[in-house]
């Protein structure tokens, strides 16, 4: 129930925001926010979820711009085609690479994803039809430039929350517990009668689909990408940050961690122009030491203030 | 009349299984038997092969040679979750539950799966789940945490999701380690109500006071070899099966 | 020809060999993945810059500070940091690993710019023939020094009392805490070890090749390759995926181009966790 109301209420001031922000830098910057609660949520299905950490998730949003870029430029295509295209193929690559890759578990599993990404990235950096590393140009909207801003609010906006109904339906259903109990307890399950394999492979690949939308429409905003921005590894682990900070394994903790991941960066950034990633790197610390069962957890936790995060560190030092 | 030729079925019949790791030979060319609703008790020193064989009956490893035939059909090369949906199910030795699940959850997970001709909604699941809980009388802990549980209980909640699997079979290997006198009678009270829901037994234990009390036959393994089979008393006074396993500590536990 | 590109790729071999051996001691030991490595050796390599340049002291000599800053360096990133989320999921190490690399590079790229360095060394272009093969003095001399590294650590590891400590706690934590190791320190030297390591590297590099503070990322992730084609838990590992990884490399870029050394070493990377996830030396199944 409170997550119904929590739940509308979000669609509410989502929509009506623009009506009220006639401040296009705002709205590009919610529009940020709302592409990294995409792939911080979709990184949930698997490694929240599922319980299988991917370091190599930004592989899907690479081949999600990637996609559109071709489709659009190469072969002509209008963007709602190639923005679906680049869902499906996302998809359709994370069930054929998880099929191998995801009998790996812990350690290698993560190193084997990132793998994936970088020998994806290089792949790109090759072929001609990527163009390279010269990078690749998207015809531009049609539209006003207000237009344009508000567009890619919107259509943002209803990825996401086709993300969170989509998550949230599976919860409650059978998909949902098997994949839970494949994190809690993979053996147990598979001597269930869970068929661990599909199971895993499915979250995967919804986990890249959505990860391909948000490629794709990243892709379409920049008007040009290249093979180091779009497969920077760097974008996998602001979105796993962003999904721990917010709570792993909850349905809107990664959309709270994105935003108060995003807020905090662009407040430090617009006063330490020059140092605005070395805050990254602090802000990844602190929120690991202090709180690595993320922010949901800090709000249901009987503990309160400095004793909370003294405990998660005594519980996990040796 | 019909009853009693159904006693005497053969459910699962296992016959010249054998797993060699490298050089060693863990399961040594063992056949057996288990018949419809019985309980067969399997015994052995440890590392006399008793996982090693539930292992590979229950897919998690693969035979080195030998057959296993369940039902009419061959189970060997099939994967785990293959052999638990045509109604084999099993325990661990190390407890297993999910435990970042409510103990609801822990059984309606083997509700929902399970036997696959079953196939339950989640609602369902949950209904039948919650059955099973109060059959084994976990019924107050229903929403607790699996991880917050008693070993007794942890063991006995490990019991609920293989029985809500609606299995043919059960393996239970060690559901009786660790606990006390009064919870090994209450474990034995519950596998033999488990036995009158119509669901075939093989029990790994240790504990010989309660295998002896309800088990029909025994095997023994030493070795990975099997030594000796039959009923249970005919079997734990076979001279072989004392000095081999038994001994002293046999007559400590027996009296 | 052959010959020239398979002693560029075993002298080139040598260095990787060095950078993994950091890097799967870690690893081994506590069972963390350690993605700031490369940033460490970044580090030794500007320490080797700074000396070099500032007061003209030779490379090869600058190992004698460069190996003891970094462990003073690794032992208080493992102590008062990675050591409060040592016993979290795993994945929580290697994130914080990565914020750790994160800050590193940053603050390297504040103080040094993004500017490429060179150690420009005297001697850097004298060489000599060998069966009609180049071979620079300083990459044979740099080899040699990563394989006397490599063997002055397995000393270390075999013989002394620390590396016996070291090893049992790799091997039975609870173990070793009965028998009165003190496992937190232990993990902290072993870290310091591990980053020790990275700095001889970070020296050894920085002779060869130009130096930027970025560099450190590449290196993670040919020391990833590294470390998985030798397989973990063993000091032959390292040395095995390092020649394996420089070779294959050499030949590779020899065929197909320079650009694709990244696509080589990653797709052999993923084949290898596929197929053979315990490395090479340990591939037959059970």
């Amino acid at each position: 129930m409170r997550k119904n109301i929590f739940f509308i209420t979000l669609i509410i001031v989502s929509i009506a925001a623009p009506l009220f922000i006639s401040n296009n830098f705002i709205l590009r910057f919610a529009t940020d926010i709302l592409i990294f609660a995409i792939l911080a949520s979709a990184w949930n299905i698997i490694g929240g979820f599922t319980g299988y950490a991917s370091f190599g998730n930004v592989v899907f949003f690479g081949i999600g711009a990637y996609s559109t870029s071709v489709l659009m430029s190469v072969s002509g295509l209008g963007f709602v085609v190639s923005f679906l295209l680049s869902g499906i193929l996302a998809a359709f690559f994370a069930f054929i690479i998880g099929l191998p890759v995801l009998r790996l578990k812990g350690h290698y599993f993560a190193i084997a994803t990132l793998g994936v990404a970088e020998a994806v990235k290089a792949l790109v950096q090759n072929l001609d039809i990527t163009e390279g590393n010269s990078g690749i140009y998207l015809p531009p909207p049609d539209l006003s430039v207000d237009g344009i801003y508000n567009f890619f609010f919107y259509i943002s906006l209803v990825v996401l929350i086709l993300l969170l109904l989509t998550t949230r339906l599976i919860l409650k259903k059978k998909l949902g517990y098997n994949m839970i109990a494949i994190r809690e307890d993979e053996d147990s399950a598979n001597s269930m009668g869970v068929n661990t394999t599909m199971i895993k492979s499915i979250s995967f690949s919804l986990s890249g689909f959505f990860t391909g939308l948000a490629g794709s429409i990243y892709a379409y905003q920049q008007g040009f990408i290249k093979p180091e921005p779009v497969f920077n590894v760097l974008i996998t682990i602001k979105m796993i940050v962003m999904a721990v900070f917010g709570g792993l394994g909850s349905l809107f903790g990664p959309l709270i961690g994105s935003i108060t991941i995003e807020v905090i960066s662009e407040l430090l950034s617009s006063y330490f122009l020059m140092a605005h990633t070395l805050f990254l790197g602090i802000i990844i610390v602190l929120t690991i030491l202090f709180a690595p069962k993320g922010l949901i957890d800090v709000y249901g936790n009987k503990r309160s203030g400095l004793s909370y995060f003294l405990n998660n560190i005594k519980e996990h030092k040796v | 009349m019909t009853n009693k030729m159904d006693n005497n079925k053969t459910l699962l019949r296992c016959s010249g299984l054998t797993k060699k790791f490298g050089g060693l030979t863990a399961v040594d060319n063992v056949s057996f038997e288990l018949k419809k609703d019985e309980i067969l008790g399997l015994i052995g020193p440890n590392g006399s092969g008793k996982t090693t064989l539930v292992n590979m009956i229950s897919g998690n490893i693969k035979p080195t040679g030998g057959d296993i035939v369940f039902k009419g059909r061959q189970l060997r090369g099939l994967k785990p979750y293959r052999i638990g949906r045509l109604g084999i199910a099993r325990t661990y030795q190390i407890v297993k539950p999910f435990p970042g699940m409510t103990v609801l959850e822990n059984v309606a997970v083997g509700a929902m799966n399970g036997k696959s001709e079953k196939n339950r909604s989640v609602k369902d699941a949950f209904t039948a789940a919650e059955e099973i809980i109060e059959f084994t009388g976990l019924i107050k802990y229903k929403n607790y945490m699996a991880d917050s549980l008693s070993i007794a209980s942890r063991k006995r909640l490990e019991m609920a999701k293989v029985v809500a699997m609606d299995p043919d079979i059960i393996f239970f290997d060690e559901v009786m380690a660790g606990l006390n006198h009064n919870e090994i009678d209450k474990a034995t009270e519950m596998i033999q109500k488990i036995r009158e829901k119509g669901i075939s037994i093989l029990i790994i234990e240790h504990v010989m006071r309660a295998i002896r009390l309800i088990s029909d036959r025994i095997f023994v393994l030493h070795h990975g070899s099997k030594i000796s089979q039959g009923p249970p008393d005919d079997v734990l006074n076979d001279k072989k099966v004392i000095s081999a396993y038994l001994g002293k500590r046999y007559k400590q536990l027996v009296k | 020809m052959t010959l020239q590109i398979l002693i560029n790729g075993i002298l080139k071999g040598g260095l990787y060999g060095l950078m993994a051996l950091g890097m799967s001691l870690i690893w081994g030991v506590m069972n963390i993945i350690n993605i700031a490595h490369g940033a460490f050796i970044m580090i030794g390599s500007y320490v080797t810059f700074f000396l070099f340049n500032s007061f003209g002291i030779d490379p090869f000599l600058s190992l004698v500070f460069s190996v003891p800053v970094l462990f003073f360096l690794g032992f208080i990133v493992q102590k008062h940091i990675i050591n409060m989320v040592i016993r979290a999921e795993i994945f929580i190490t290697l994130i914080l690993a990565f914020g750790i690399e994160i800050f590193i590079n940053n603050t390297a790229l504040l103080i040094f710019t993004a500017d490429v360095r060179k150690v420009k060394v005297a001697y850097g272009a004298s060489n000599f023939s060998f069966f009609g093969a180049t071979i620079p003095y300083v990459r044979l001399i740099a080899f040699g020094f990563a394989i006397l590294i490599t063997i002055f650590l397995f000393i270390l590891m075999s013989r002394t009392k620390l590396g016996r400590a070291i090893r049992a706690t790799s091997q039975d934590l609870e173990g070793a805490r009965l028998v009165g190791i003190k496992v937190s320190r232990i993990y902290a030297i072993t870290f310091g070890i591990g980053t020790a390591l990275a700095g001889a590297a970070g020296t050894l590099w920085a002779i060869i090749f130009p130096v930027t503070p970025t560099m450190g990322g590449g290196l993670t992730l040919k020391s990833f390759v590294v470390t998985i084609i030798g397989g973990l838990g063993t000091m032959l590992g390292p040395v095995i995926g390092g020649l394996t990884l420089g070779i294959i490399e050499a030949f590779g870029t020899n065929w197909f181009g320079t650009t694709f050394e990244s696509l080589i070493s990653f797709t052999i990377l993923v084949i290898i966790l596929i197929f053979m996830p315990k490395g090479i030396l340990k591939s037959k199944k059970e």
